[in-house]
């Protein structure tokens, strides 16, 4: 998977590499039993400290979004998949039923950001 | 983007040639000048072959020689035409021409190996087993390559003139953003094969008895940990290919990328088959399955492949970071 962090932004780069796993995990694009770079590696080639990588492991890990296990690195749980599964399913609810009422992208997305409040 | 390139061809023609054919043509010359030397001391005829219950061939001297030496060359010569043709990539020369040199010097130290325990006997059905002659014929040969392969020059890149075409893929990418792209590859027909040889044999060095034949299968079994899992890895430092046991791995520097493409390839009609390996127009890639792979133009025309899911995002970047490396291009 791709990832990418953008050291010019406010958002930590922790918390940038956490939610690029959250979102590809969302997106099916990672699956269960899929192995995440090692730290060291990811760290290397983001010019990153080793720590920063580690902090965003734990962070998922905390989460139950991937396991960490000593020589086998972080592997992406069972559970992340069925759980994000309910979540695309429901969000492709939201798309038909925004369509259906000819909602625009923007007045649903207000909708969505008032809902998580 | 799905047309394959063709690389150029070799302009590594006089490496390969001492190295890969006229280095084992000396090794085999040189087994069968120093065999003659022992004449005197040898038994006529003399051993030429084992089966599982011990010596079961006999052959003259000279015909020993001229069978050794002639199965040696035809082999080097076949493979070393190989490389005349196609392999301008640095790591499919290093093979070819660490190939011939492992079996001239396979060929070698078992010839000499052999003769050299028939010294001094009167009949050549008293030579014991050669397994322990085996064992070092497969050591030997193994360090002499892999010196050979260390021998073989790299390409010749001219590194960053070129620019990366402006209608190649791109990722949008912010100028102080920072990106990499991991994917692994693993498994796929080949892993299959190999462990099917490999069982293969163990079963037959179980069945005969010669137990050097589980060198063969620890062999087998090597190769295929490590030409079927692999991890890939685009960033900063350019495509990077490396074995999940470490090596065999590659590097293909952003200064050298010339161009990156997702395209199609077929492993059996393409490249014959699966691994690392080399196609017949020259290309050189990893392949694990049919299907979506990452193309690499290099500056010395060589063309890389690697069978990768997602390659389209990391062709994107590839070209994306080559951008950065050269100093003509223009700022976004």
């Amino acid at each position: 998977m791709l990832f990418r962090i953008d050291p010019a932004a406010s958002e930590p780069l922790f918390a940038q590499l956490a939610s690029q796993v959250r979102l590809a995990a969302a997106r099916g694009d990672l699956r269960s039993g899929e192995r995440l770079p090692a730290a060291r590696d990811l760290a290397e080639s983001l010019d990153l400290n080793v720590h920063t990588v580690l902090r965003a492991y734990q962070d998922l890990r905390d989460e139950g979004l991937i396991d960490l296990r000593r020589g086998r690195g972080a592997v992406v749980t069972d559970r992340a998949e069925a759980d994000y599964a309910g979540l695309r399913a429901a969000l492709a609810v939201v798309a038909q039923e925004a369509r259906a009422l000819q909602l625009s992208p923007e007045t649903t997305l207000a909708l969505l950001k008032e809902t998580l409040a | 983007m799905t047309r394959p390139t063709t690389p150029s061809p070799s302009a590594h023609r006089l490496s390969s040639a001492l190295l890969g054919l006229v280095l084992p043509l000396v090794i085999l010359a040189g087994a069968a000048a120093l065999a003659w030397s022992w004449k005197d001391a040898l038994p006529d005829p003399v051993a030429t072959h084992w089966g599982s219950d011990g010596v079961d061939g006999f052959s003259s001297l000279a015909g020993a020689l001229a069978g050794a030496t002639g199965i040696g060359a035809g082999v080097v010569v076949l493979l070393w035409a190989l490389s005349w043709r196609a392999g301008s990539a640095t790591s499919a020369r290093r093979m070819l021409n660490a190939t011939t040199t492992w079996v001239a010097a396979l060929l070698a130290v078992v010839l000499l190996g052999s003769l050299h325990l028939q010294k001094g006997l009167t009949d050549a059905s008293e030579v014991g087993g050669i397994g322990a002659v085996m064992a070092a014929a497969f050591a030997i040969a193994t360090v002499v390559a892999a010196v050979v392969y260390v021998l073989t020059p790299s390409g010749q890149h001219a590194p960053g003139a070129v620019a990366v075409p402006d209608d190649a893929t791109r990722l949008p990418l912010g100028e102080d953003e920072r990106a990499v792209w991991f994917q692994r590859a693993r498994g796929g027909p080949g892993i299959v094969v190999g462990f099917v040889a490999a069982a293969a044999t163990a079963v037959s060095a179980a069945a005969t008895g010669d137990w050097w034949m589980l060198l063969v299968t620890a062999g087998l079994v090597v190769l295929v940990a490590a030409m079927f899992s692999w991890v890939v890895r685009v960033d900063e430092a350019g495509l990077r290919v490396r074995s999940a046991i470490g090596v065999p791995r590659t590097t293909i520097p952003l200064a050298q990328v010339v161009l990156a493409s997702a395209t199609t390839v077929r492993c059996f009609a393409e490249f014959g088959g699966w691994g690392w390996r080399t196609a017949r127009d020259g290309r050189t890639g990893i392949l694990l399955r049919s299907g979506e792979a990452l193309e690499v133009t290099r500056t010395d025309g060589s063309v890389f492949v690697v069978t990768i899911d997602d390659a389209e995002t990391a062709a994107s970047l590839l070209n994306t970071l080559a951008d950065r490396v050269r100093p003509s291009a223009p700022v976004e």
